[in-house]
């Protein structure tokens, strides 16, 4: 009789708790689920937007994509913005963190500052650089430059620099967040441990090395992971500051995905481009989540 | 335990889409109701201009048809911005959500036809004189005998210029240039970089700022043709990379990057705000210089070697084949481009009806602009004009190309190199 009761209560909060997640799992189902599917399913046809046509074509979209040299270029481009956005990212944000978290005066200002990208628009963030990077001196950068006798680059017209010109926007931009999630995990380090480590004479090299960071690396890791995924996944940056240019040095893979869908039309052969994407994403994620154990030491 | 569990989770995902089923009868369900209601017929026009009063002039022929045929109608007006005009619009069209009007690039008239999003507009002609309308206009809008758009505008482009900035510089007016005979690309040359020596202000701006980009063959053209070169022409020859088209284009880049005289790539100065003597118009950009705060004129683009050769843009009007409503919507187009239609909008887009262009009417139509200045700049030149190239692939073809396009903009720039890999894309879809 008990058990019954107990196994009646049990099936009522089980159907409580799906109605509870219902309306985002139908939400899930309906636009993540199911496009996700539909960008599997069109990775295997030709497919034309613009006129609105489609037929089966197996694997001949991923035959053409291994034979394209835009996708090795746009690949090659989505790893040098990954490998400079990531970096630059993780090492300011935690050395901002650890000096945020230290309780200095001062400290609250300077986070509603660094924070303060975060919550603009990533469309006004882009604009407003666009206009700040113009070549010549007429952008407020290169006259800046020339004042203090250095003639600036046409930054988002020349290869090298408009690569670094979306890097360093991008990492200004989300730096905040990232600054955020370390301080949180600042404030939640062990004291004791940190206070032992000092009495043993640990200078501050030393006790960030082989105590502080080792405490942290749970959050790093997961950092590490979300700025990886956030930065194979940049679009409004490049959209807006370069278009992709010059000469598509700037073409990442989301972009070239957005390229061929929604410019050149040819809708299968970017799902196959997003197909590609997604398992590189999903791979780097796998990697990083079964490395986890040996680079973390401190993860529950 | 683990069974229950099991037993569990297969209700609760039974349950879950016995909900999805029910919410996807239920907005299929709401679907049917909202077909069934009776009203006012609701069209959504698509743009790519965003000026009040063009909206509000297109929209009063909308007025006028409803009040023709009797219906009430309402008209949604969207403004696409010009550089993505073309995806975003091919976007709406295949989805559910399309216009059921919507206005068409000369550049991408093949490739629209050809995905069959255009419908057939013989029919909703017939009421409003259709041999009024330039048969060399419709060329481009017509496949095997049946028209897929109607062209509203075949608007050339010309030069507008800052008086205040020519006189400061001690020059000559370009109509004074004309009227010598001398209004040629090598003098737009000297009078640019006289203007940035005397001035400090930027002798030239391109079209619309996108000369570099969105706009590289309005940009061009020009110049090329006026040089005896051209991009690509309708029996698949590729003729950017001849003497001539690189003799032209090689002078556009001594002035950006030998003379400095035209506003560079990335560089946002703009003509209407006073920052550069002149830029290349059309007669519907004219109204943006009413309000303006220096003196400005405009005339004919200069000359090359072969004469001269104004580029013609040609916008047309067209309805959407899937459209609820697309027999009414190929009439509101016939209706939008008849003559009474064409003569009020003259002033702004200037038509392809003999009729009207003809008039004396046609050259007091825009009341910025004198009759003079319509019939040196606008009307003389509609008749030697020529549209831009066009093409099925021209998607393909202006995405690809711009990338190489690119090159051209580096102060070392090989230009014959870089037309000869402008030409190769050409090849690739053209042939």
């Amino acid at each position: 009789m008990r058990q019954q009761t107990l196994r009646m209560r049990t099936r009522k909060d089980a159907v409580i708790g799906w109605a509870f997640i219902a309306p985002q799992m139908v939400g899930f189902v309906l636009f993540v689920l199911l496009p996700l599917f539909s960008v599997f399913l069109y990775s295997l046809q030709e497919k034309n937007l613009l006129f609105g046509t489609s037929s089966f074509s197996g694997f001949d979209n991923f035959i053409a994509l291994a034979k394209d040299p835009l996708f090795a270029k746009s690949l090659v481009n989505t790893l040098i913005f990954s490998a400079g956005v990531v970096p630059l990212n993780l090492i300011f944000s935690l050395l901002l963190a650890l000096y945020l978290g230290g309780g200095k005066s001062g400290t609250r200002f300077v986070r509603s500052i660094i924070f303060l990208p975060v919550v603009t628009s990533g469309v006004a963030w882009a604009i407003v650089w666009k206009y700040l990077l113009q070549g010549g001196t007429a952008g407020p950068v290169n006259w800046f430059l020339d004042l203090i006798g250095i003639a600036g680059p046409n930054w988002l017209f020349e290869k090298g620099w408009a690569m670094t010109s979306v890097i360093v926007t991008r990492v200004m931009k989300n730096l905040g967040m990232n600054v955020l999630i370390f301080m949180g995990a600042v404030l939640n380090m062990p004291g004791d441990v940190i206070e032992a480590a000092r009495i043993d004479g640990a200078r501050r090299f030393t006790l960030f090395f082989r105590i502080k960071l080792p405490l942290l690396m749970p959050t790093v890791m997961m950092v590490t992971i979300v700025t990886i995924i956030g930065s194979m996944r940049v679009f409004d940056t490049i959209k807006l500051m370069t278009d992709g240019g010059p000469e598509g040095s700037t073409m990442v893979m989301v972009y070239y995905i957005y390229h061929q869908a929604f410019r050149m039309f040819d809708t299968g052969f970017a799902s196959a481009l997003a197909v590609v994407l997604f398992l590189i994403v999903l791979a780097l994620t796998a990697l990083q989540w079964l490395g986890r154990k040996r680079i973390s030491y401190y993860e529950s | 335990m683990s069974t229950h569990h099991t037993k569990g989770s297969v209700r609760a995902l039974a349950l879950l889409l016995v909900l999805f089923l029910s919410l996807s009868l239920m907005f299929a369900q709401g679907a049917n109701e909202s077909a069934k209601v009776q009203g006012p017929v609701a069209l959504k026009i698509a743009t790519w201009t965003s000026n009040p009063d063009q909206i509000a002039l297109l929209n009063s022929f909308v007025e006028g048809f409803a009040k023709e045929k009797g219906l009430p109608i309402t008209a949604t007006f969207e403004s696409i911005p010009f550089a993505e005009y073309n995806t975003k619009l091919s976007l709406e069209l295949q989805g559910s959500n399309g216009p059921d009007l919507f206005w068409v690039l000369e550049t991408a008239a093949p490739a629209f036809i050809e995905s069959g999003l255009l419908a057939k507009l013989n029919e909703g002609m017939k009421a409003y004189d259709p041999e009024d309308i330039s048969a060399d206009a419709l060329e481009l809008w017509s496949k095997g005998g049946n028209v897929y758009a109607i062209p509203f505008s075949t608007s050339p482009f010309f030069i507008l210029y800052n008086k205040d900035l020519f006189a400061k510089a001690g020059l000559k007016t370009p109509e004074q240039y004309v009227a010598e005979g001398a209004w040629n690309w090598e003098t737009f040359r000297m009078v640019a970089k006289t203007i940035k020596d005397k001035t400090g202000i930027w002798g030239f701006q391109t079209v619309d700022g996108q000369g570099y980009d969105a706009r590289v063959l309005h940009n061009l053209a020009p110049m090329v043709r006026s040089y005896g070169g051209d991009f690509w022409t309708d029996d698949g020859q590729v003729l950017i990379n001849n003497d001539a088209s690189v003799a032209a284009v090689t002078l556009f880049h001594s002035m950006v990057f030998k003379d400095a005289s035209v506003v560079p790539p990335g560089n946002q100065s703009d003509f209407f705000a006073g920052n550069a003597a002149m830029t290349v118009g059309q007669i519907s950009r004219v109204s943006k210089l009413n309000e303006s705060s220096f003196a400005w004129g405009l005339a004919p683009m200069p000359a090359g070697p072969k004469g001269e050769s104004p580029v013609i843009g040609q916008a047309a009007i067209g309805a959407h084949s899937k459209s609820k409503n697309v027999a009414l919507a190929s009439e509101l187009v016939a209706y939008m481009t008849n003559k009474s239609s064409v003569a009020a909008m003259a002033g702004i887009w200037p038509p392809a009806r003999k009729s009207v262009l003809e008039s004396e009417a046609f050259l007091t139509s825009n009341k910025s602009v004198t009759a003079g200045q319509m019939k040196l700049a606008v009307a003389t030149s509609i008749k030697s004009g020529r549209v831009l190239p066009s093409h099925v692939k021209y998607p393909q073809i202006e995405v690809e190309s711009k990338m190489v396009f690119d090159k051209l903009w580096q102060p070392n720039a090989n230009v014959k190199a870089v037309l000869d890999e402008v030409a190769a894309v050409y090849t690739k879809y053209t042939k």
